[in-house]
């Protein structure tokens, strides 16, 4: 028997490929559907009609001319929120402390336009606010980077539980030092107003939209193009290649982590600056969290993080007209988001492909 | 469901002997690759039959077949000269067919009564005390000395390869499959394991045993085929009608050349590439895995290190590379201190992990995102990386090395064992080096990628660099070192150079003897 060539050394095919799978806007389709169809099991349990339900949410979230605005303005700092899970999930960790990194980036905005916003130009205001936001967020975030590194306490943990430090830490200040009215509401002192974010030329958009869709790009170009991207993802797909390869994984994964604080600290002061003006007990509840659901939900992938973020504020958005409109309690929403969140990661997850 | 389709032939002649298993021209085919095409073989009782051939030429194919994993695309089987469909593993192992995998299946945890009690049908409720008296009969009957009660953890590799051959055994099998089963023992237990087949065979049963060492062919198979791109290249014959040439030609198509004896002596004033002195380190469990070390590699030598799988070999390769710190002792590489990897790295040192899939391999990355990862600077292009250059590097060094890496955008997960190991030592010896660590360098890679990396380490040699070795050939040893240092549990147990270099006496160091 002659056989004259060498015999194939690549790896067979069908070792390496699936079956083709159905085009991802299939699959979004279908899992969102899924996610409508279950939901509205609970509509109907709650006694309402959900043809109905869904009608109003869908006119009050796409037909009246302010919700595009609205939508829009909720999904600034959700989106900067995700991109601060995003770049710390390349370096394989989970910052579960958006929250709280937001929220230290508000009070360090606040703190500056406090102390300045009364004769400082408002546009010096607004600089110095950006960076007490970015430096805010980073230090929180830092706390856990550090953590981390000297003790091994895992950031997930870490991060989570100093949501609730900052929560604590917000709450003192407006109880206490920064409180504007003893006798009302524990607020600190509204911004002068020319020293909020402006809006773009009339339309009621805020400025927020414009700094979150340049971050996502930035973070996309950064990760994707630099060596400092193409470290991360070598520390997050396997620190000891990483650590063999001579890198510095703890200077690698600190500085992953604080480039997440720094970008949930800018969303803190979107927040604070452009949306809400003043500290308060609720400041920027849950966008943290949703910014890290809105991360999953695009796969820690920068760019797909916009679509996802717009997703969860429109969802928010639909919260309240249902609220609303169908009587039904706000907390409602918060299942549609769940749902939706679960059926997607469901219905797209990549075969063999690690998340 | 296990389906009879033939009926026993009426025996026409009873003086010839029934083969436990004859496969028929086996086919089996995935899209464009032909991974079996018309395979034939058969095991007769109290033979042993061995299967040879290069990575990717369908062993594994046929053994799946065989046992009920795939089911071929033409071709037949049958078991005692009846016709038989497997649908499942398990029909296989009711048929008497039983497999003793490569990468072993016990339960470390658990003893080896309770593992054996996983694949018996012992019933809903364990009876650990009849069961232990079931397997010492048992290991009395075939010679297999297992211990029952023995937690698997606390076994050695090949005593828990005795324990799942008698698994295999309890279970009913006849014919027994061995995958590879010599890769992870050291001589002795070679020794032992073919004591062990050859008993087996004369008590009547069939073994199929697959391998790539010719001489293990040599010493146990009575008839061998070998597979060549999913095609029978022989088929059945009788070893010793052939000569080791022939069968190598037969397995990889040419001839694959010796490695060249003459070889230019070490210079023994060179400069310390690699230099330990007491060098003590603990290994990740906290026990202490080298013990007071003290070991140089010159420049333009290769060392080899002997020793039975986990004697310290790890440590050892990470403590000259500064991975590992050390306890007590010094690292130096090329006279500098080699405490992180960084140094280690920037002192000159390159290194073959001794499992690279956890050590080296990002899966999610193309292969070519491995080969800047060489600890070098990255060839900078503004604020990114120069992956052209990388590229035109990896074009020359892969038609230098001539190890033919898979095609570079291809992720790493993509990639078999073999290819992953031939990536890391093509990105590893394409440079110069001053030290060289090569941690089993030649593991999952065929004949002819063998001779070649084992080519390449020669080169680095030659070139100047130290080349510290391990292997758990000795064979490969003993061609290419200039010099075998034998581990045995952490410490040195002996030096032996060239004019003394003897299989069994390396042997007995690796287990702790005095030579």
């Amino acid at each position: 028997m002659t056989l004259t060539d060498a015999p194939p050394t690549a790896q067979p095919e069908w070792l390496s490929t699936g079956k083709k799978a159905a085009p991802a806007v299939v699959r979004w389709a279908v899992a969102i559907l899924c996610a409508l169809a279950a939901f509205s099991v609970i509509i109907v349990f709650k006694g309402a009609s959900p043809l109905e339900v869904f009608g109003d949410m869908w006119v009050s979230t796409f037909v009246r001319p302010r919700s595009l605005v609205e939508i829009l303005n909720t999904m600034a700092p959700i989106a900067l929120a995700a991109l601060a899970v995003v770049v710390p999930a390349r370096a394989g960790m989970s910052n579960v402390g958006g929250e709280g990194q937001l929220i230290v980036g508000a009070i360090a905005a606040a703190g500056v336009a406090l102390a300045t916003d009364q004769f400082l130009p408002g546009e010096t205001v607004m600089v110095l606010m950006l960076l007490a936001g970015i430096v805010g967020g980073a230090a929180w975030a830092a706390i856990a980077g550090m953590l981390r590194l000297v003790f091994q306490v895992n950031e997930a943990v870490s991060t989570l539980l100093l949501n609730f430090v900052a929560l604590d830490l917000l709450l003192f200040l407006i109880y206490q030092p920064w409180r504007e009215d003893p006798s009302g509401q524990p607020t600190s002192r509204e911004l002068v107003d020319t020293a909020k974010l402006p809006e773009i030329s009339g339309l009621g958009i805020g400025i927020g939209i414009v700094i979150a869709v340049v971050a996502a790009i930035a973070v996309f170009f950064v990760l994707k193009y630099t060596r400092w991207g193409f470290k991360l993802s070598v520390v997050g797909g396997n620190a000891e290649a990483a650590r063999r390869a001579g890198l510095h994984v703890p200077v690698l994964i600190l500085s992953a982590l604080l480039v997440g604080g720094a970008l949930a600290g800018i969303a803190g002061m979107i927040q604070f600056a452009g949306i809400e003006y003043k500290l308060r007990a609720g400041f920027g509840l849950q966008i943290g969290y949703i910014g890290f659901l809105a991360s999953w939900l695009a796969r820690h992938r920068p760019l797909p993080v916009l679509l996802a973020s717009f997703v969860f504020a429109a969802l928010a958005v639909a919260g309240d007209s249902l609220q609303l409109d169908a009587q039904l309690p706000a907390a409602t929403v918060s299942i549609l988001t769940a749902f939706i969140l679960i059926a997607v990661l469901g219905f797209t997850q990549k075969k063999g492909a690690a998340l | 469901m296990t389906n009879v389709v033939g009926a026993p032939n009426e025996s026409e002649s009873s003086t010839a002997l029934v083969p436990i298993l004859r496969v028929e021209r086996f086919t089996k085919h995935f899209a464009e690759v032909k991974a079996n095409t018309d395979v034939s073989l058969d095991v007769l009782p109290g033979e042993v039959h061995a299967l040879v051939g290069e990575n990717g030429a369908g062993k594994s194919t046929l053994l799946k077949m065989i046992y009920g994993v795939y089911t071929p695309d033409s071709g037949r089987m049958l078991i005692d000269d009846v016709e038989v469909s497997l649908g499942s593993p398990a029909e296989a192992r009711n048929l008497g067919i039983g497999m003793v995998f490569q990468d072993l299946r016990l339960v470390p945890a658990l003893s080896v009564t309770e593992n054996m009690a996983l694949s018996l049908d012992v019933g809903a409720i364990l009876r650990p005390r009849a069961l232990a008296k079931r397997i010492a009969a048992a290991s009395e009957e075939y010679g297999l000395a297992v211990e029952p009660r023995a937690l698997v953890q606390h076994l050695s590799i090949g005593e828990r390869q005795r324990a799942e051959i008698l698994k295999v055994l309890m279970t009913g099998a006849r014919l027994v499959i061995l995958d590879e089963p010599t890769s992870v023992l050291a001589p002795q237990e070679v020794q032992a394991l073919f004591g062990v087949v050859d008993r087996l065979r004369s008590q009547g049963f069939g073994i199929l045993i697959v391998t790539h060492k010719l001489n293990e062919v040599r010493a146990i198979a009575d008839r061998v085929t070998v597979l060549r791109g999913g095609v029978p290249i022989l088929e059945g014959v009788k070893p010793s009608d052939y000569t080791d040439e022939q069968l190598i030609t037969a397995m990889v198509g040419h001839a694959v050349p010796a490695l060249p004896v003459e070889r230019s002596a070490v210079d023994a004033d060179a400069e310390h590439a690699l230099s330990l002195e007491s060098v003590s380190s603990r290994g990740d469990k906290g026990h202490e895995a080298l013990k007071s070390i003290s070991l140089t590699v010159r420049r333009g030598e290769l060392v080899g290190v002997a020793g039975v799988a986990g004697s310290g070999q790890r440590e050892l390769c990470e403590v000259a590379t500064g991975l590992r710190d050390v306890t007590s002792g010094t690292v130096k590489i090329a006279g500098l201190a080699a405490a992180t990897p960084r140094k280690a790295i920037d002192a000159g040192a390159v290194s073959v992990p001794e499992d690279p899939v956890a050590d080296s391999v990002v899966t999610r990355l193309t292969v070519l995102e491995h080969m800047p990862l060489d600890g070098r600077p990255f060839p900078r292009r503004r604020w990114g990386i120069d992956w052209a250059r990388i590229k035109s590097k990896t074009a020359e060094s892969n038609d230098r090395l001539g190890l033919r890496i898979a095609p570079i955008g291809r992720k790493l997960f993509e990639l078999s064992g073999g290819n992953i190991q031939r990536v890391i030592l093509t990105r590893e010896l394409s440079a110069d080096s001053t030290l060289v660590v090569a941690a089993y360098p030649s593991r999952g890679l065929d004949i002819s990628n063998v001779r070649r990396t084992q080519q390449v380490l020669l080169d680095r040699r030659a070139g100047g660099a130290g080349v510290l070795m391990i292997s758990e050939d000795l064979d490969e040893l003993m061609a290419m070192a200039d010099r075998i240092v034998v581990l045995h549990d952490g410490h040195l147990s002996g030096e032996v150079l060239p004019a003394d270099y003897d299989r069994q006496h390396i042997g007995r160091l690796m287990l702790g003897g005095v030579a």
